[in-house]
């Protein structure tokens, strides 16, 4: 086969695996392969040969729509102003309660609560 | 494994940017320490850089399984057999990632795998000097393992931090499977220099053979030794921070108090250590056989590469089965 014929025959492929149920999936590298299952089990010689895996992805790239440049610029160099979001807007109320004799219930407070005494 | 070739060959011609906004937002970034990702913007002259070294790089790790995977069917025991497979499957799986770099970085150019392999084949596309060797017993598959691959660890650690992001991702990986192939190559080593007198004869016969080798694989330390040299070009780009010479002595600053440690000498009268500058002297080895060895004209270089050819003509078959349009022949 020469390689007029052979040009075409590989396709990109994104790999993305998950190490554990908890864990989020996430992505290991590309590959080059003919078909998504050739893909499949490359991504396993490639990337999987030490590492715990419950799940394996593999995408083509032509359907991943990925920020370019321009787009990856523009969203690192946004304003830091969205303290309102996040706790870090909220941090006063620590010193408030304090002179209420109460606790902030604060993430790592209320993340703690998986059980709730007596039950 | 292995990276980083002086190809001795290509003239350095000095590099303008035609664009100096863009060119100089681009250095304020590496300068930042920001990754260059592929589609990002760069100079002509960083991406014609990290083609040729990252493409070296690939078809090295696939052009050093070859000689490792000769011992494979020799290899003393099973558990040593499962090791050294597990070694060059990882070669195979590095020069995977690293022709993926590659390939995203030529597309502008509409080159693709098909044209690394055929560059290879004729002798465009080099690969490291170690690779054109013989192996010859035993201790020549610890020696691999050990020196040629500890000098590639000194080499690639000095690029972890690589400006460009595919690269700079896929050495993180490559490194710490890097760590598996040293320790495995120290475990063969350990058992000959605890061995058999026999056994320490062919470990201190493999390690006379590779010295020159292993010194040559940093590369010459300047551009007037073999004519060019690549190296002031990936440091100006955040590629790697050390020089050819840097790297040759952190090397021998590591390794050599180990070798002699287990009572093996170096075939170099000269090799002492002076307390005055704090370095290793040593004696340069022949950069002009270097030369000629990343020429293709080593010792093993036409057996190597014609593998490589069987290897792709005998699989040409999975390919045209695999084909999404059926071929017409």
């Amino acid at each position: 086969m020469g390689k007029n014929e052979e040009s075409g025959f590989y396709q990109e492929y994104e790999v993305f695996s998950k190490r554990s149920v908890k864990s989020p999936i996430q992505h290991q590298f590309s590959l080059l392969a003919p078909n998504e299952e050739m893909a499949l089990s490359m991504a396993q010689e490639n990337f999987m040969r030490r590492e715990d895996v419950i799940d394996v992805w593999v995408v083509k790239r032509t359907n991943i729509r990925s920020m370019n440049s321009q787009e990856r610029e523009q969203w690192t160099k946004r304003l830091n102003n969205k303290d309102y979001r996040t706790t870090k807007g909220y941090g006063y109320l620590r010193k408030k309660w304090r002179e209420k004799e109460q606790g902030m219930l604060d993430e790592k407070e209320i993340m703690s609560w998986k059980e709730v005494k007596g039950t | 494994m292995y990276n980083y070739v002086e190809d001795g060959d290509s003239k350095t011609t000095a590099y303008v940017e035609k664009d100096t906004n863009k060119y100089n937002a681009f250095m304020n970034r590496i300068e930042a320490g920001e990754k260059i990702e592929a589609d990002d913007w760069m100079p002509e002259e960083y991406r014609q850089a990290l083609i040729k070294l990252i493409s070296m790089h690939g078809i090295s790790e696939i052009m050093g399984a070859l000689p490792e995977k000769e011992w494979v069917p020799k290899a003393p025991t099973l558990k040593r057999k499962l090791g050294i497979m597990a070694k060059v499957q990882d070669e195979m799986g590095h020069g995977q990632l690293l022709l993926r770099v590659t390939e995203d970085l030529m597309k502008p150019y509409g080159k693709n795998r098909e044209d690394l392999i055929q560059d290879l084949l004729n002798g465009d596309l080099k690969f490291h000097n170690v690779f054109h060797m013989p192996t010859k017993t035993w201790a020549d598959a610890g020696m691999v393992g050990w020196l040629v691959d500890g000098a590639a660890i000194i080499s690639q650690t000095n690029m972890l931090d690589a400006s460009y992001g595919p690269y700079q991702r896929a050495l993180q990986r490559i490194c710490a499977e890097e760590v598996f192939h040293a320790q495995h190559g120290e475990a063969i080593i350990m058992a000959l220099a605890e061995g058999t007198p026999y056994q320490r004869e062919i470990l201190q016969e493999s390690l006379n053979r590779w010295w020159p080798s292993l010194l040559m694989f940093f590369g010459p330390s300047t551009a007037a030794t073999t004519g060019s040299s690549k190296q002031d070009v990936m440091i100006k780009y955040g590629i790697r921070k050390s020089t050819n010479e840097e790297l040759r002595l952190a090397f021998l600053d590591k390794y050599l108090p180990r070798v002699f440690s287990l009572g093996l000498t170096v075939p170099d009268k000269s090799v002492r250590y002076d307390e005055d500058t704090g370095k290793w002297a040593y004696q340069q080895p022949d950069w002009q056989e270097f030369k000629q060895i990343i020429r293709n004209k080593g010792p093993r270089s036409k057996e190597r590469l014609r593998l490589r050819e069987i290897a792709y003509e005998n699989n040409s078959w999975v390919r045209k089965a695999l084909a999404p349009q059926p071929a017409t022949h």
